[in-house]
């Protein structure tokens, strides 16, 4: 009996000192509105104005990978290719699109035929290009795989210029390409293309025009 | 350890910017008749599906002129950017798609182009940034490839439009500073390889279509040399550009 009575004026003692440490500015205070001391009869509403973000809209319009291929390049032989895609689509038709790309030339026939002739030395062999493209979707449509698959697909021609840098000189070149384009989900695109790099050179003795066509396989991704 | 903890920590981080990408998905209530569905993100594309008024639909993301949408029922297809303007927010308020930027009044610009530098092939990229409505700054890079040597020219300029208002084609005229550094592809070196220049410009722009616009630059620079002449060289290059 005595230990229950102790325990609750325990409890009567404890329960103040509880509420003491809590007090102070926790809790909330009181608001008291100010009421309008010139006039009583205008009210002057008291509202905060709720600021209301929309959610933006993701636009998808940049095309970011990367590609390998078979370089041909005019009298070098034909040699392994890799490199860098970015794409803008201005519209539906139109896009503006830039490669970077890399591959090294390989023996020319009268390297092969005669060995102790050197038309370029081994580090003039590595071919580096940049291209800047403009692009047009062609033939837009679809691919349909079985019965139940269809893949968003567009064949595109891209037209444009650059430079090539083989044998130490950077060449001034001009691209033409066609490439179809499979959109395998909305954000994950197959490429398949080929191009040619015309450029000017004379380094088999006579200025002339070559042509070094490539055809990759790529895999690109939507931003 | 300390990497997987790293990587645990980065897998949590994507998860959490993910389901806060997905957190708030755009809904819009179609205020037209009917709002077609098509099944690729262009005009020729069949219309698969049709989403009445009054139904709402989820936006996902657009490309180009069209936006991904998912209908009440889930049907997933592209909405062209015209009629999805037309559709309205629950509240009634209309749907956040903005219009495109009034060329008269675009604020960037970004394009390249083909030209003639010192009788050489150039290649050109430039980014414009509009001070006022007919006053622009810009910048440019440009590789010139010659069969004596190559050229960088990097300029910096000013350029005023005479009447942007006209919006086909538009006189400009423009100032600036740069340098060029040259490389050499035959020999004998050149005697300096760097030097800074000044250009006068004048040429013309105009609008072709929604965000994409052309440019023609004739340019005649000055490059202060160490020797007893300054050269003169002469540009002229065209462009196609998309603005902002």
């Amino acid at each position: 009996m005595e230990i229950r009575i102790s325990s609750i004026l325990l409890a009567a003692l404890l329960l103040p000192g509880c509420s003491w440490f809590h007090r102070g500015d926790k809790g909330p205070k009181p608001v008291v509105a100010e009421e309008p001391q010139a006039d009583p009869s205008i009210i002057l509403p008291q509202v905060k104005r709720r600021a209301i973000t929309t959610p933006k809209i993701k636009a998808r319009d940049i095309e970011l990978g990367a590609y390998f291929g078979a370089l041909s390049i005019q009298d070098f032989g034909t040699n392994p290719v890799y490199g860098a895609r970015v794409a803008y689509h201005v519209s539906e038709d139109i896009f503006f699109e830039s490669f970077l790309g890399r591959s090294k030339g390989g023996q020319t026939s009268l390297e092969d035929v005669f060995p102790n002739i050197t038309v370029v030395d081994k580090s003039g062999r590595r071919f580096t290009y940049y291209d800047l493209d403009l692009g047009y979707n062609v033939l837009p449509g679809e691919i349909f795989l079985g019965r139940g698959r269809a893949f968003n697909s567009a064949l595109y021609m891209t037209v444009g210029m650059g430079a090539v840098k083989f044998a130490k000189k950077d060449q001034f070149s001009l691209n033409f390409g066609v490439g179809s384009r499979i959109l395998i989900t909305d954000w994950l695109a197959l490429h398949m293309d080929v191009r040619d790099h015309v450029f000017e050179t004379s380094l088999t003795g006579r200025t002339k025009n070559v042509h070094n066509i490539e055809t990759t396989l790529g895999f690109t991704t939507f931003f | 350890m300390r990497y997987l903890f790293v990587v645990t920590l980065l897998v949590q981080a994507l998860f959490v910017t993910q389901s806060y990408a997905k957190a708030k998905p755009l809904e819009l209530v179609v205020a037209e008749p009917y709002l077609e569905m098509r099944s690729g993100p262009g005009r020729g594309f069949p219309v698969f599906y049709v989403v009445g008024r009054g139904e709402t639909l989820v936006v996902l993301f657009s490309r180009t002129d069209w936006y991904k949408v998912r209908a009440p029922r889930g049907q997933e297809g592209w909405a062209r950017r015209e009629e999805l303007a037309k559709t309205l927010f629950a509240s009634g308020e209309p749907a956040p798609i903005p219009p495109y930027p009034d060329f008269t009044n675009h604020r960037w610009e970004l394009g390249a182009g083909y030209g003639v530098y010192n009788r050489q092939n150039l290649i050109t990229a430039y980014t414009d940034l509009a001070l006022t409505q007919s006053l622009d700054a810009e910048f440019v890079l440009q590789q010139a490839l010659g069969t004596i040597d190559n050229r960088y020219v990097a300029t910096i300029g000013l350029r005023h439009t005479f009447v942007p208002e006209w919006k086909w084609a538009s006189p400009t005229v423009g100032l600036g500073t740069g340098y060029q550094t040259i490389t050499d592809k035959i020999p004998p070196k050149p005697l300096e390889t760097r030097n800074q220049l000044g250009y006068v410009s004048i040429g013309a722009r105009g609008f072709i279509t929604k965000r994409f616009m052309w440019r023609l630059d004739w340019r005649s620079y000055v490059i202060f040399t160490k020797q007893n002449a300054n050269k003169e060289p002469e540009e002229w290059k065209f462009g196609l550009a998309v603005f902002y």
